[in-house]
């Protein structure tokens, strides 16, 4: 290992080092407010990290992990969503009596697999990655034990999640058996007895990918554990597990140049459409905000992997900016109306404030609090104005590009269907709020500080920027993107 | 820069509504009002520098928006675009007017809402780049359903969500078929563009061209609104509260029309002449229905809502006839109906605020105790029936007459209406203005505001009804797509 390499993974190797540290702080001096700091810190130290990682990309790290710019970019994505989860968590378990301070030693563990997984370019290291990640899932989604669907979701996470390593880890004996390699980089076999192995072996592991992702038909899961996980946990499922997620299935996607075996192909697009409709369809009648989060994050990631949906090598730039730009947006919008719900449930509550029916005129109550949620969901129901639409937009250029007719009817179906519930929910703040004293008022529940508004604040405005001037970031991404493919081409040559 | 400075002091007007508006509750249709005037102000201004010049389209401003696709911030004036955005802020002020009494509640939002919408619906006129069309068209849709959905009467979720999801999805399809000619423009000219001018050169392949027309004509049917697609607008306009009828059927609805004139018929030549028989087809179909429709009803604003379909339908049938004297038949009804229609709304509006119902059989023999009220009202009536002497009949007219040339039957079905809309039109006025009076109803004549509105509008049918020059005589060279029309009407 050369001084390079270790600067490239500074960052995962700060992590690490603070996971270490937090265990010895705990056995130092046991306390909620000095744990989350220095998770904070560690955090903040392994953003400021990737300064320097930036500049000497392209760099493999041992067979197993390769930097570029696409990873880096998702997983300054992932710490700075797990920055602002380290945040709601500790004004959700503050109001607690125990001292949960091994909550953020597996928050930290959690990003560290998603961190891994992003960068990986061995089988060995997506399992490493994907198992750090699901098992400190686990544990957190679990984690106040004292509620009865915590205990059911976590349950239900482990199991299935279980299941899905197994599958995947079957997958990647197959393309072992019918390749004898186990990086990324897939060369359809030689022998023809073979090639059938290792399509199935490729078969099982995006499998793996679409459980992680929650897409149709393997989403059932994602329901009750977004219901039954605490807030702040929901909202690291909802954005760093699945922003890394998407990030490898990409890599596991274009590395290999899956799109140009038709037959993978088509059970991409199959699942793309049937996630779109089933987690629309599925989402219109939930009137728990956190399942029909659930259910329209199906969909999001149903539109989102269309851009993997490629025909050739040239749209490859094209299709990982909007795929980037589109989870990154998505990401915005859903750290938005989670950072309230956050805020408005409290740890030791039986269930969480997530009735959407109790945000009745909460434009009129609490101004700038109901606009930033109206905006949000204008962005994921993709409006104008809000960077949701570009988003969507980049997205039908793809698949305009690429021809995908029948996904494109499947968005525009879809979109259809989600204004349904996502207008539901804003005609209901902007209704007239109602006038019963029995019940504490909604903007009195749970920790909500001014931070947490300031935050949705910024976060809006970051909404409204990108709809408007959608150049600033992604002539940025463009630009990566660009080497991106040459490192896909460089790799996809070299193995 | 014209219309990005009306843009612009619509958007500072709401703004400030918004902001001081929740302690100055007074002053609120005040500073609506100048944010029009101003806007109103300029477009005279810039219309009496540039007297000839409206005849060609004239391009504006042009600002590179997203680099990365080519697309810019560009609009463009023509004499369609003129004439469409001075009915906007004409109506606008009529929208004023028509809230001062009637809203109450969160009057700041309210304002900031409507100049909004206005905002937008100028932007669609305006745009020049396709992207920015369609963004505009989107974001003039959510004030508009906000305005349904605060401030509309019973139902108004269901139909503010229905309003919604119609306009939406349709207009999916037309972002779809936006960027296909995008591409098709990077394809035959190397560099992607979202421009109107540059898309005018394009030379689309037949079938492709059919679909990418569909694609448009969907979205404009949807807001027109044409035949089988018109299911929301009932809905819509029954529940919105009157400014927003107003806003929905004067201008809202000319948009579908602008898009028709601008888009399909220009840019899609070859596949609008294949598509014709079925378009005019839905127009007939709408003019009847509309008024088979209109003549069922009880309630007063759903009455004028399926009057709307059925007028909506005669610029149909103009536009896809490729007469020129039918075009300019179409561009008269547009206003014609943008003024009657908008001062039907109205009357709905103040005869809702006296009475607190919009039921016609609740109504009757108000005659007796607000004869000015009721002689506006049949002055309007008469005005949407086609009554010679007022704009709507010059647009009728001129429609029959430009499209019987070419297709007779249909003509001859689209002139029933004219009965139609004759037996629709004496049935709400007599319904609620003569007949035996309902016990105890008094109630007060115009007041001076509403005075003002009424004979606005009542003045402008008038003197254009008389002098429909004045409006021709915008489009007396002959018109682009008017000259394309000849073409292709020589060789049906």
């Amino acid at each position: 290992m050369i001084v390079e390499q270790f600067i490239a993974i500074a960052p995962q190797l700060l992590l690490s080092l603070a996971i270490v540290m937090q265990l010895l702080l705990i056995a130092f001096k046991r306390s909620q407010h000095s744990i989350a700091f220095f998770t904070v810190s560690a955090i903040l130290l392994a953003l400021f990290a990737h300064y320097p990682a930036m500049t000497n990309v392209n760099l493999a790290v041992t067979p197993l992990l390769y930097v570029d710019v696409f990873s880096l970019t998702i997983n300054v994505l992932i710490l700075s969503c797990s920055l602002v989860a380290v945040w709601v968590s500790y004004g959700y378990l503050r109001s607690a009596v125990e001292c949960h301070d091994e909550y953020y030693v597996l928050l930290l563990l959690a990003v560290l697999g998603a961190n891994i997984l992003v960068l990986s370019n061995h089988f060995a290291a997506i399992f490493l990655g994907f198992e750090l990640l699901s098992l400190s899932l686990v544990g957190m989604i679990g984690y106040l034990h004292l509620r009865e669907h915590t205990l059911e979701a976590g349950f239900k996470y482990l199991i299935l999640s279980a299941t899905a390593s197994s599958i995947m880890l079957l997958g990647m004996a197959f393309v072992y058996g019918a390749t004898g390699d186990m990086s990324l980089a897939y060369q359809v076999p030689q022998q023809q007895d073979l090639q059938l192995l290792g399509q199935a072996g490729l078969v099982l592991i995006m499998v793996g990918f679409c459980f992680k992702l929650s897409l149709v038909p393997f989403h059932t899961w994602t329901p009750d554990v977004y219901q039954g996980a605490p807030m702040p946990v929901t909202l690291m499922l909802a954005t760093v597990s699945k922003a890394a997620m998407f990030a490898i299935f990409v890599k596991f996607w274009l590395v290999s140049a899956i799109f140009n075996q038709d037959s993978m192909q088509f059970l991409l697009v199959c699942i793309a459409i049937a996630s779109m409709l089933v987690g629309n369809l599925l989402a219109l009648t939930q009137q728990n905000i956190k399942r029909l989060l659930a259910y329209s994050s199906i969909a999001h990631m149903g539109y989102l992997i269309i851009v993997l949906a490629i025909q050739s090598q040239q749209s490859v730039a094209w299709a990982l900016k909007s795929g980037v730009f589109y989870i990154l947006v998505y990401i915005i919008a859903t750290l938005v109306i989670m950072i309230y719900l956050s805020g408005r449930s409290k740890a030791h509550a039986i269930t969480d404030n997530d009735d959407w029916r109790g945000w009745q005129g909460l434009i009129w109550q609490r101004p700038l609090q109901g606009s930033c949620l109206i905006l949000a969901l204008l962005s994921l129901a993709g409006i104008p104005l809000t960077a949701g639409f570009i988003g969507k937009f980049y997205l039908f250029t793809v698949a305009i590009e690429n021809q995908l007719w029948g996904a494109i009817s499947a968005l525009i179906i879809g979109s259809g269907i989600a204004l349904y519930y996502y207008l539901s929910i804003i005609f209901c703040i902007l209704a007239k709020p109602l006038e019963t004293t029995s019940q504490t008022p909604i903007d009195k529940v749970g920790n909500f500080t001014v931070s947490h508004a300031t935050v949705m604040g910024m976060l809006t405005v970051i909404i409204v920027a990108l709809g408007l001037f959608p150049d600033i970031l992604a002539s940025q991404l463009i630009f990566q993107s660009e080497q991106v493919t040459i490192i896909f081409n460089e790799a996809s040559q070299r193995f | 820069m014209i219309f990005t400075n009306i843009i612009a002091v619509l958007m500072v007007s709401a703004f400030i509504a918004l902001l001081v508006g929740k302690r100055f509750a007074r002053t609120l249709p005040y500073i609506a009002a100048i944010g029009v005037l101003i806007s109103f102000a300029l477009l005279a201004h810039f219309a009496s520098n540039h007297h000839d010049l409206f005849h060609q389209a004239m391009p504006l401003v042009s600002v590179p928006w997203i680099s990365s696709l080519g697309i810019e911030y560009a609009t463009f004036i023509d004499s369609l675009s003129f004439i469409l955005v001075a009915l906007t802020l004409i109506l606008a002020l009529v929208c004023i007017l028509v809230s001062v009494s009637e809203i109450s509640q969160y009057q700041n939002f309210y304002y900031f809402n409507l100049l909004a919408a206005l905002a937008g619906i100028v932007g669609v006129f305006a745009a020049a780049d396709l992207f920015l069309f369609f963004f505009f068209w989107e974001v003039m849709l959510l004030p508009m359903t906000a305005l349904i959905a605060i401030w509309g009467h019973e139902n108004r979720r269901y139909a503010a969500i229905k309003f919604f999801i119609f306009t939406q999805v349709s207009s999916l399809l037309m972002l779809v078929a936006i960027i296909v000619m995008a591409f098709i423009y990077q394809q035959q000219f190397g560099d992607i563009s979202f421009n109107y001018f540059d898309w005018q050169q394009l030379n689309i392949a037949m079938p492709l061209q059919y679909w990418l027309m569909l694609g448009f004509f969907v979205a404009f049917a949807v807001k027109l609104p044409s035949f089988p697609f018109h299911t929301w607008l009932p809905d819509a306009h029954t529940q919105a509260p009157t400014a927003g009828s107003v806003l929905l059927a004067g201008v809202l609805l000319k948009t579908g029309a602008y898009g028709l004139m601008r888009f399909v018929l220009p840019l899609f030549e070859q596949a609008a002449t294949h598509f014709a028989p079925v378009a005019i087809a839905l127009g007939v179909i709408s003019i009847v229905y509309g008024a088979v429709m209109a003549f069922a009803q009880t309630d007063f604003k759903r009455l004028v809502a399926y009057s709307s379909i059925s007028h909506m339908g005669f610029i149909t049938l103009a536009l896809f006839s490729f007469s020129p004297i039918a075009y300019h038949g179409a561009i008269v009804t547009l206003v014609a109906h943008g003024l009657s229609s908008a001062a039907l709304f109205a009357m709905a509006g103040m005869l809702y605020q006296r009475l607190h119902t919009r039921d016609l059989k609740k109504m009757g023999g108000l005659f007796a105790s607000a004869p000015r009220m009721g002689g506006m009202l049949l002055a309007f009536v008469a005005g949407a029936f086609g009554m010679p002497g007022l704009l709507n009949f010059v647009g009728e007219f001129m429609t029959l007459t430009g499209t019987f040339t070419h297709h007779p039957i249909a003509t001859a079905f689209a002139a029933t209406a004219m009965i139609g809309s004759a037996i629709y039109g004496m049935y709400l006025f007599q319904q609620s203005f003569q007949g035996k009076p309902q016990e105890n109803v008094k109630i007060p004549d115009l007041r001076a505001h509403e005075w003002l509105l009424c004979s606005l509008l009542f003045g402008l049918l008038l003197y254009l009804g008389l002098f429909p020059q004045a409006l021709l005589m915008h489009f007396d060279s002959i018109y682009p797509s008017v000259a394309d029309a000849q073409l292709i009407g020589g060789k049906l």
